[in-house]
């Protein structure tokens, strides 16, 4: 029997108070050049509330029924984005319905999650596992980071990867299971290096590591990403008025570096806030996952967390010079109706599993 | 689905090691955020403000040249061009931009193909796509602007020379500054892309004429759009842009002493035939009146942008255009010469003037024989000048002897550069008997003698320098050193700098022998037996001057192409005014083709209106 527990307000205000902020924000990064961003972003976003009322609404137990067949689903829309997809800047990552693009492989993050919950919950392993019970888990992320990867979308299969490992954090595993796994972990880098990763992918990385190299390429981008963070210094430029921003220095301001036009434009101040809301929101979920009724509850809630989490590290950190520039959006501030989609209804499902504490 | 129960214990600490890890995955974003923003913050902040700021160079207008009547000769034109920063320029916005400024296809495409081409470095700086485009273009550009983000149209000035081909020698021409030259003049202050004088006055005076670049310091964005005021103020932006302005300052203005109108004359003059040259000369102050190198070019081709075509046109040219054939060929003088030997004679006393030696169309020395125009029979100086005898100057040459001719030679200041300083020019050659015993096998002979009285043999002069010779004959002696220009101006018209005549030496010889030798010289034209009689001279004006034909190839009678044509002339020649000298490269005798060319700018010289006629009542005997 579901028992309903009062509406979680705080996850409510966390997540609307990150979605104003980062309508706030495309504002400020779009209006000189590409208005139109706005209102389509605006759009989605409202698109995504219904979504999340209908995760919170929808008891999340259910889902694990159709964890399957949307798996299916999801893996069969990579493959049709691949052979009728939209191509932009030599990537075929959408699929245009009726004149709105979609990218399945936003979706598809959810979608392993689900997969991934309702598998590790339906077989349990008192004494910890090997690897050989890993090898499903493994195909199941195997195959659409596949597809994902000959896009070609670096960012997201990262991300996929990394959901995978967060959720096989929660597994108790045999001490020679995890043995294996950091060595093929630790072979996996050289091997990704030079078969998996294309040129331009390296060029980042390389690029990353010694920015004296290409000034003027992508080297270039990272800088003036790192120059419009650290011009907003303690109270920020001011909203509207960071130069970098309005001036367009600042490149791929409403995709890879909204959080640089949130840092020149509100500072340190305003930057450790929101780092500070992202923070609340992955935190909670943890909480909820450590206080879910079941084993699927708990995975669900874990692998969002683990979504956000990599998402908002993985971004904040390109865009501070810690990390190479990886494809990663930063999640309801990056445009992209998917990733809102996505993201709200990913914490529509945290709202299921916390009003079903 | 069954939820077979809860979560194992052990799965709350892992969730509380998650949590613990992401708190120190933050707080290293964190601290990184300090970093940036607090501790770096001020370097960033600076770095995002010289994003924005452009330092402009502002042109400096350079200055004019205008001639002894102040008619300006070279000048400014202002050219608009178009640039474009290719990053922020899409190739879509090609066929606009056509559309605009009237592109046809070809020219549309060419700037796809250029767009297209350019290096990932060269993406953000601006690139030129329309050099000079016209008024029409330029307006509606003007008009279009919002349509066109990214586009600039930039003002710069164009060296433009209004008589054309007049005077390009004179006046040389202007290209852009090579990168070896902005390593030795680096700290003149040029940069990649300045244009600098290369030949002629532009050459001579580029210090003066150049002017100093002023420069603008204007707020950017990337696209290179400047920031209006208002935004300036809006973004607290102000404290960039004071006192980073620097005014242009134009460049000085020069008059030259030379007089269009006559050099016009003198090129018309010397044009006529496929290589010469032309100088006229102020007998008192040694400034140059015209300077005349045929064939020229037009020094306005090289402002503009010159095709491989007009290039490869001018130099692989065999007549050779490009040098200035006044002062930087060393060529024979041929008989013009003649007037040295005559006065070392006369100086030190080893010929009376009615001394007469037989002339029979050939002279013996030794086994030699030199040969003469035509049997002249007994002849004395004067005549021996007038008819232009060789063989009375043969036996002249063996009393005058080889080093008192190069003494004399000196003393008129021929071996070596005027001082000019104009087109690199040379200082022509005297031979001595020491230099022969050095340069040849046999050491010295007297024959060299012979032919170095003549004007030949290794005896060398410039046109620039013959002409000084008889204005040196007409003015009592003085060598001036030849001018071009009369002074320097500023641009508002402050005189900055005369140039007063500046005389170089005195010639050791009295006064009377220099007058008499240009009395005796008006023979060449206005006697019956002078060389050049056939020479039609207004009926109002004496002339006193010298045939040459230098002969270059070997001595053969009869010889016409082998030989350059001479005359030198002065006149009034009773109080002279002006001198004169044309050669004619391969004119064939001086008589014929250099006389009459000399006559005709001497004409041209006393038509023009603040020129006074000589009248037969100065003077003349």
């Amino acid at each position: 029997m579901i028992r309903a527990h009062r509406f979680d307000w705080t996850l409510a205000v966390a997540v609307v108070a990150i979605s104003v902020v980062g309508m706030l924000n495309l504002y400020s990064a779009t209006w000189t050049s590409r208005p139109q961003l706005y209102s389509q972003q605006f759009s989605w976003m409202g698109i995504g509330l219904v979504g999340f009322a209908a995760a919170a609404a929808l008891d999340y137990r259910h889902l694990a029924r159709l964890a399957y067949p949307l798996y299916v689903v999801g893996v069969a829309s990579l493959a049709v984005v691949l052979v009728v997809g939209k191509t932009i800047n030599g990537a075929r990552r959408w699929i245009e319905i009726a004149g709105i693009s979609v990218q399945p492989s936003e979706f598809m993050k959810l979608m392993l999650i689900l997969v991934l919950a309702r598998f590790l919950n339906d077989w349990p392993v008192a004494e910890g596992r090997s690897l050989r019970h890993l090898a499903v888990p493994a195909a199941l992320v195997a195959l659409p980071v596949a597809l994902v990867l000959r896009q070609p979308d670096l960012g997201t299969s990262l991300i996929l990867v990394l959901i995978f490992a967060t959720i096989v954090l929660l597994i108790r595993l045999r001490r020679g299971a995890l043995l294996t796994l950091t060595i093929v972990g630790a072979l996996a880098a050289p091997l990704t290096w030079s078969h998996l990763l294309k040129d331009y992918q390296r060029q980042r990385i390389l690029t990353f590591l010694d920015p004296g190299r290409d000034p003027a390429g992508t080297g270039w981008h990272a800088r003036q990403a790192l120059t419009a963070v650290g011009a907003g210094k303690i109270e920020g430029r001011g909203f509207l008025h960071g130069t970098q921003t309005q001036m367009h220095f600042l490149p791929e301001r409403w995709t890879d570096f909204p959080f640089a036009v949130w840092a020149e434009e509100w500072g340190f101040l305003g930057s450790a806030a929101l780092l500070g809301l992202y923070l609340f929101l992955i935190l909670w979920a943890l909480r909820l996952a450590a206080e879910a009724r079941e084993r699927f509850g708990a995975i669900l809630c874990t692998g969002v967390a683990g979504l956000l989490f990599w998402h908002v590290f993985i971004n904040v950190g390109m865009v501070a010079g810690v990390l190479p520039v990886v494809g990663v959006t930063l999640p309801l501030f990056s445009y992209g109706g998917s990733s809102v989609l996505t993201v709200l209804v990913g914490v529509g499902l945290l709202m299921s599993v916390s009003l079903r504490r | 689905m069954n939820a077979p129960g809860q979560p194992a214990p052990d799965l709350r600490r892992r969730f509380r090691v998650m949590a613990m890890v992401t708190c120190a995955a933050f707080a290293v974003l964190v601290v990184r955020l300090w970093k940036l923003q607090i501790g770096d913050g001020a370097a960033h902040l600076r770095r995002a403000h010289a994003n924005l700021v452009t330092d402009v160079a502002i042109a400096a207008v350079r200055g004019r040249i205008s001639d002894a009547r102040g008619r300006i000769v070279a000048d400014n034109r202002p050219t608009y061009d178009v640039y474009v920063t290719p990053r922020f320029f899409k190739e879509s916005m090609v066929a606009r931009l056509a559309k605009i400024a009237g592109l046809d296809h070809a020219r549309a495409d060419a700037i796809r193909g250029r767009l297209r081409d350019v290096s990932d470095v060269a993406r953000y700086r601006p690139m030129r796509l329309l050099h000079d485009i016209d008024r029409d273009q330029l307006a509606r550009l003007e008009t279009a602007r919002l349509e066109l983000p990214g586009v600039r149209v930039e003002w710069s000035p164009q060296r433009v020379y209004p008589m054309k081909t007049v005077g390009a020698h004179l006046l040389g021409y202007l290209n852009e500054i090579g990168p070896d030259e902005l390593r030795t003049r680096g700290d003149e202050g040029y940069q990649a892309g300045d244009l600098i004088g290369r030949a002629g006055v532009e050459r001579l005076f580029e210090a003066s004429l150049r002017g100093r670049e002023g420069r603008e310091r204007v707020l950017t964005d990337a696209r290179g759009v400047r920031r209006s005021k208002d935004e300036v103020a809006a973004f607290r932006l102000g404290h960039l842009l004071q006192d980073a302005g620097v005014e242009a300052r134009a460049g000085h203005n020069i008059v030259l002493t030379v007089d269009f109108d006559l050099q016009r004359a003198a090129e018309r003059a010397v044009g006529r035939y496929r290589t010469g040259a032309a100088i006229a000369i102020e007998v008192e102050t040694g400034r140059v009146l015209a300077m005349a190198s045929r064939p020229n070019f037009d020094p306005n081709l090289f402002s503009g942008r010159m095709t491989a075509g007009d290039q490869q046109g001018l130099e692989g040219d065999p007549r050779r255009p490009l040098i200035d054939r006044t002062v930087r060929e060393n060529y024979f003088p041929g008989s013009i010469f003649k007037v040295l030997p005559a006065l070392a004679a006369l100086r030190d006393g080893l010929v009376a003037p009615d001394e007469k030696f037989e002339c029979k169309g050939r002279h013996e020395l030794g086994q030699r024989t030199f040969r003469c125009t035509h049997a002249h029979g007994k002849v004395n100086l004067e005549q021996a000048l007038v008819r232009s005898c060789n063989v009375y100057f043969y036996k002249l040459a063996e009393r005058v002897g080889m080093d008192r001719l190069a003494d004399i030679s000196w003393d008129f200041g021929l071996g070596s550069p005027t001082g000019l300083g104009l087109n690199s020019e040379v200082g022509g050659f005297v031979p001595t008997k020491e230099w022969y015993h050095r340069h040849w096998k046999e050491g010295f002979r007297l024959g060299f003698t012979l032919n170095a009285a003549l004007g030949q043999g290794n005896t060398k002069l410039t046109v620039l320098q013959a002409a000084l010779l008889y204005a040196t004959l007409a003015n009592g002696g003085r060598v001036f050193v030849p001018q071009v220009v009369r002074r320097v101006e500023a641009a508002d018209g402050r005189v900055l700098q005369e140039f007063p005549p500046e005389l170089r030496r005195t010639v050791k010889i009295p006064p009377e022998m220099l007058r008499w030798t240009v009395r005796a010289l008006t023979g060449v034209l206005h006697d019956p037996h002078g060389t050049a009689y056939d020479v039609k001279v207004s009926r109002d004006l004496t002339v006193s001057g010298k045939t040459g034909t230098a002969e270059i190839g070997p001595q053969r009678r009869g010889a016409e192409e082998g030989s350059h044509a001479w005359f030198a002339a002065v006149a009034p020649a009773f109080a002279p005014k002006v001198a004169v000298a044309v050669l004619i490269e391969h004119g064939g005798q001086g008589s014929k083709v250099a006389a009459p060319a000399a006559v005709e700018i001497l004409h041209a010289y006393f038509r023009s209106p603040d020129v006074k006629m000589a009248t037969t009542s100065d003077g003349a005997p």
